[in-house]
């Protein structure tokens, strides 16, 4: 092996000595509660498409992993509250992430790479772990301020990325997570976080350790507060777009930080024009054999029920809305289908994956989930699904369709 | 055989474990229609972060703490960095890079985003500077 490069390669280039076994298995931890919590909920989001039915899958239908469950229909806020968690704390884990990779940074730069073969299949899972994480952080942030900079499927690159995430974390744990407690054993959980600046040494011992350490510019507990700061300015700029209310013009950098009930997808992005809501519309209703066209003032005359409803974004905005229509479950009666299994419902907007989706029975079941015809008072307006869209509790926000055109119940 | 591997069996077996389902997940990645960017942003978020972004924020702070006594170097670098942080995090906003698409799909205007980040780091450096200068008053205790 020819000696080490020089610069990063020499262990007299690392001066902070803040680094250690001790301030890595910290941070360590922060993260991992940060991104355990956003994979979860990343995946629930997964589950609450429902793949399993019609063509909802949007990653590949035939993924060994099922689902193992229906997605519940209450409370109303369960998909807003999930995908809030998912983009808030993708967010707020960024700092941590940023200053765990700087406390392991001179191990990226170990001189002989690899001593035996066991270092090197490690060094392999770290690769693929730092390399998904940054490809997670960078897809979602880009993908929620709707920069669509990458050429590829974002739905599903973003979920095989995470596949490939929780592979190489979980082997992570396996190897890291003893060093992370022989830190604190060693050394307490948190007795040097009582240190000041003036009293903040290097660790004793650890491969990160710095050979010739600099004096301290900041104390360990400083870092983790300027980290925590971090965190918190993240969390102040968008977190308003997803709880709601006057918080919402507080976000100062969220995409949807509009005021008033934002719009996803307009009539005109969806190619839905005047005319095909015009009075020549009808409401296809089907159920087994029958077929019904109902005309909007049928649906009028139809019993309407009013429900207060969270409608929960992918990209982690939500709003809160009062609903006026028809049931669903009336609906289906009067399709002649009173148990259906799934409902098929199908958008007048000619293309797009989005433009139909699949409903499982509990959501059709349910008696707040709407054929609904107003919001808010008043007739839906064009961008928001006029004449009629659907409205469930708990359900994803682009499977609430708009511009309703069929709805076909099966048993 | 131990000596040779450098660790126990257990880790290689989990490595392997780990190893075959992040292979999985990555050729079911690669029929995607565009893989050769998947795999771009794969190896340039490594890059991005270990040859571009650590490099940079290191030197700057190393420059910029090059001869100034250690009790001012944070009333800097916090603000900075949170301000940084919002760029890096926000950038696509702040640039308007998503402006067009948002502007379709939306209905809404997209407008502000680079005034009030600026805004905001005016107010860090403001509020780092007024405990800096409440702290170095004589007869303050730090």
């Amino acid at each position: 092996m020819p000696p080490a490069p020089p610069g990063p390669f020499r262990p007299r280039f690392w001066k902070s000595p803040l680094r250690g076994p001790w301030m890595t298995a910290v941070l360590g931890t922060l993260l991992l509660m940060l991104v355990s919590i956003v994979a979860l909920t990343g995946f629930l989001s997964h589950a609450a498409y429902q793949p399993d039915l019609g063509r909802n899958a949007l990653v590949n239908p035939d993924l060994p992993f099922t689902t193992f469950f229906d997605w519940p229909t209450g409370p109303s806020w369960l998909y807003a509250l999930t995908q809030g968690l998912h983009v808030n704390l993708g967010l707020a884990a960024i700092p941590v992430l940023l200053a765990k990779l700087w406390s392991v940074i001179p191990r990226l730069f170990q001189w002989p790479p690899a001593r035996t073969p066991a270092e090197a299949i490690e060094r392999t899972s770290i690769a693929l772990l730092v390399s998904s994480t940054g490809f997670l952080f960078a897809t979602g942030v880009a993908n929620i301020q709707y920069w669509y900079v990458f050429d590829f499927n974002f739905v599903k690159a973003h979920y095989y990325a995470a596949v490939v995430f929780v592979a190489a974390l979980a082997v992570h744990l396996v190897v890291k997570v003893p060093v992370a407690l022989r830190a604190y054993r060693s050394r307490g959980v948190l007795a040097p976080l009582r240190a000041g600046l003036a009293d903040t040494r290097p660790e004793p011992d650890g491969d990160t350790v710095a050979v010739e350490p600099g004096p301290p510019t900041v104390s360990r507990r400083g870092l983790l507060a300027a980290v925590g700061a971090g965190s918190a300015a993240l969390l102040v700029a968008n977190a308003g777009e997803s709880i709601g209310g006057p918080l919402r013009s507080v976000a100062f950098l969220a995409p949807r930080r509009s005021g008033g009930f934002p719009v996803n997808k307009t009539a005109a992005a969806a190619k839905v024009t005047e005319e095909m809501v015009g009075s020549g519309y009808r409401l296809m209703l089907r159920g087994g054999a029958s077929e019904l066209a109902l005309t909007i003032d049928d649906l009028r005359a139809l019993p309407q029920a009013t429900h207060t409803l969270t409608l929960g974004c992918v990209e982690g905005w939500s709003t809160r809305q009062t609903w006026a229509g028809v049931p669903l479950s009336e609906l289906a009666r009067r399709a002649g289908v009173s148990d259906p299994a799934e409902l098929l419902v199908v958008s007048l907007q000619p293309a797009g994956v989005l433009s139909q989706a699949t409903l499982a029975a509990g959501q059709v079941a349910d008696s707040r989930s709407l054929l609904a015809l107003r919001v808010g008072g008043e007739d839906l307006a064009l961008d928001h699904g006029y004449p009629a869209r659907i409205i469930v509790p708990g359900l994803p926000g682009v499977h609430n369709t708009k511009w309703v055109g069929s709805l076909e119940f099966r048993a | 055989m131990r000596e040779r591997y450098g660790s126990s069996p257990l880790h290689l077996l989990a490595h392997l474990a780990a190893l075959a389902l992040a292979a999985w997940a990555l050729l079911q990645a690669l029929q995607l229609g565009g893989w050769q960017r998947i795999v771009l942003w794969l190896a340039g978020a490594v890059v991005l972060h270990d040859l571009v972004l650590w490099p940079a924020y290191t030197l700057l702070d190393r420059l910029a703490r090059r001869g100034r006594p250690v009790g001012w170097a944070n009333y800097v670098r916090v603000p900075v960095g949170i301000s940084a942080l919002l760029l890096l995090a926000f950038f696509p906003v702040i640039c308007g890079k998503g402006e067009r698409t948002y502007m379709r799909v939306s209905g809404q205007t997209w407008d502000g985003y680079a005034g009030r980040w600026l805004f905001v780091s005016a107010a860090l450096f403001l509020v780092a500077g007024a405990i800096y200068l409440a702290r170095s008053r004589p007869g303050s205790s730090s």
